[in-house]
């Protein structure tokens, strides 16, 4: 048990140059911004706060975020499960083909990718134009500027945050575990939801994790997929800050955006180290 | 007696695209016999051990389990208990979850699978682990803890893929003789896999020898050392001296062969002008004219090594170009190295084979 302290101790020494690069980079500006959102005209002030749960545009506008973020995890989660496998099981050339086309687009910047959509699914764009081609719709349907553009365009985007932890967890997954589970009596579906998803699921919380914060903060896609009919958090702080120059309320709504994802990490780190859960 | 076998297997073959993995396999197992499959790597072990298990279809052949034609049978239908070399344990569930995995899908009452899980666990002497998690086992208790998951369902069959070779030497010894003694007791069916003669000899009933996804041999591992069925056995279980040759002369139970080192008698009688492999057992042989009687083969040989190991000394004498060991009692003086020597082994301990489908 002393030695176990001892090497405690070294590893915190040792994370000591980390943890001030961090506190520095990080629990300054965001001390900063918890201070700013609790400011008002004439010192301490629970004012920004008070707008932004007082009013009911905007906790509207903290469901929307909400809404997306858990539409785009659900739609990303039931995506990338099977695809992680198929990716995983893929031999050779198209395990390269698959995962290359997965991490290709990480490369390309979210501004792209959104303004891509936006092409592809305006009026004129190539999707309306094959549609009406094939005799299937007589006019444009509109695309751009609905829910169903947003949450494809945020599926796109963050595809490959939900695939990539859950292919690193499928592919160093035992092959024999499920063979031993159908020698053991269970048959497939028995097989895949008392071995295929346990085991896996340490993947499919990190996925979830990641892409819920990083939807419910998502800036670019919503802008450019949706715009103004669907204000979200982000674009709200944007505002705050660009627009109407209200420092307290874009910072307290920043707090607000921050302790969604933060609950969403612990949360889900919490679920991942539960007893019963693989590691 | 084919119909009275606990497990049947009947012409069973198996191909990968151009490859025959398994070429026409028949295999009968009495209820509570310990089988091994013996065979060099490649030769087909496993995938006759998943067809038996389901996990592979065989392309020809049937399979019967406890009265029931398996042939068909998916894997979670068949009752086969099946030990990985890799273990494959569940890494979610703790030693007590694995073992009661199976017990559990049988949606028995939980407190007759508790009651299950001890025994079984008690059984493998890991009731003080019942609530570790797998990863803070040692690679013996996982391969405990893997029987014991196997065992609880009392499948009617239990197949082990080179379940020990994870196990370094002295572990591995001491699991045989443990193994073996646990499933004579409990009176379990089961196949081992691996290509260790002596776990072979140790561990079982009958051995299967496999070569090139045949069964060359399948015989009781006393059988199996003295009458090997074909130069394959012969080389893959114990020791042995063997010289290629061709058969002068013959008649009924004997056979003459000339070799490059000189003329031997073989007891059983081959065509004449037929290739053929002459071989013995090293511990049949014996140096010195003065033993030699007329029922003895003998060649000439130059002695090229002496090893003294207290008890006994090892001559290794080279003939030809053939090498043969040959074991005296300590206190008899060993030829000096580099002398000439006469060795001598009774006619009935020689072995022949022919000389086709040699490896
Ligand atoms: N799924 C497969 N596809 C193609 N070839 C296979 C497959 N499984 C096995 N083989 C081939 O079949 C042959 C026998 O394989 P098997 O695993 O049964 O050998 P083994 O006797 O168990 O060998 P080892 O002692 O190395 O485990 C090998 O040549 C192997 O390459
Ligand atoms: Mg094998």
């Amino acid at each position: 048990m002393a030695g176990l302290t001892r090497e405690r101790r070294t590893a915190y020494l040792l994370g000591l140059p980390a943890a001030l690069i961090t506190a520095a980079l990080f629990l300054v500006p965001l001390a900063l911004l918890f201070a700013v959102s609790f400011t008002g005209a004439d010192g301490f002030s629970l004012s920004a706060y008070a707008r932004l749960f007082g009013s009911e545009h905007y906790l509207w506008v903290i469901g929307n975020s909400l809404q997306l973020a858990l539409i785009t995890t659900l739609v990303t989660l039931v995506i990338a499960y099977p695809a992680s496998f198929a990716i995983a099981r893929a031999k050779g050339v198209w395990r390269s083909l698959l995962l290359g086309s997965l991490l290709l687009p990480l490369a390309a910047s979210v501004i792209v990718k959104a303004f891509a959509w936006t092409i592809l699914l305006r009026s004129t764009g190539i999707v309306n134009n094959t549609l009406i081609a094939l005799g299937l719709i007589h006019e444009p349907i509109r695309m751009i500027f609905t829910e169903t553009a947003l949450v494809i365009g945020a599926v796109n985007v963050f595809l490959p945050f939900m695939i990539l932890p859950i292919f690193a967890v499928v592919a160093q997954m035992d092959e024999r575990l499920t063979e031993a589970a159908a020698t053991l009596g269970a048959g497939p579906v028995a097989a895949f939801w008392r071995v295929t998803v346990p085991v896996t699921l340490p993947g499919v919380i990190a996925g979830i994790a990641l892409v819920f914060s990083l939807t419910v903060s998502a800036y670019v896609v919503p802008t450019l997929l949706i715009g103004e009919r669907y204000p979200t958090l982000p674009s709200t702080i944007a505002k705050a800050y660009l627009l109407t120059n209200e420092g307290s309320f874009g910072a307290a709504a920043g707090v607000v955006l921050l302790t969604i994802a933060l609950a969403v990490v612990i949360v889900s780190s919490r679920l991942g180290k539960a007893p019963g859960a693989a590691r | 007696m084919a119909d009275a076998a606990h497990l049947g297997v009947k012409g069973v073959s198996k191909r990968y695209g151009a490859a025959t993995v398994l070429e026409s396999i028949d295999l009968d197992m009495a209820r509570g016999e310990l089988v091994t499959l013996l065979g060099p790597s490649g030769c087909g072990k496993t995938t006759l051990l998943r067809v038996i298990a389901g996990l592979v279809r065989a392309d020809t052949g049937t399979l019967s389990l406890a009265g029931r034609d398996v042939t068909r049978m998916p894997p979670y239908r068949r009752n086969v208990g099946v030990v990985f070399q890799s273990y494959a344990l569940f890494p979610h569930l703790d030693v007590a979850g694995n073992v009661a995995f199976g017990l559990n899908l049988k949606r028995l009452p939980k407190a007759e699978i508790e009651a299950k899980v001890r025994r079984v666990l008690a059984l493998v002497h890991l009731e003080a682990l019942a609530e570790r998690p797998i990863r803070a086992l040692s690679g013996g208790q996982q391969q405990r803890v893997a029987l014991a998951r196997a065992l609880a369902v009392e499948p009617s069959v239990v197949l082990f893929d080179e379940a020990l070779s994870a196990l370094d030497r002295k572990l591995r010894e001491a699991m045989q003789v443990e193994l073996r003694q646990l499933l004579t007791s409990i009176g379990a069916t089961a196949v081992f896999v691996t290509h260790d003669q002596e776990e072979a000899l140790t561990m079982s009933d009958r051995i299967a020898v496999m070569h090139r996804g045949r069964i060359d041999q399948l015989a009781d591992p006393r059988t199996l050392y003295d009458r090997p069925a074909t130069s394959f056995a012969l080389s893959f279980v114990g020791q042995s001296f063997r010289l290629s040759g061709r058969v002068v002369a013959s008649e009924p139970g004997l056979s003459v062969i000339d070799t490059a080192a000189g003329q031997l008698r073989a007891p059983k009688q081959f065509l004449t002008g037929s290739d053929v492999i002459v071989a013995t057992r090293p511990e049949h042989a014996h140096l010195g004219h003065a033993t030699l009687g007329p029922g003895d083969n003998s060649l000439a040989g130059t002695v090229s090594n002496v090893t003294f190991q207290g008890p006994r000394s090892l001559v290794e004498v080279r003939i030809g170009d053939a090498f043969l060991t040959v074991q005296m009692p300590g206190r008899s003086a060993a030829p000096p190295i580099g002398s000439e020597v006469t060795v001598g082994w009774p006619i009935a301990e020689t072995l022949i084979f022919p000389a086709e489908g040699e490896p």
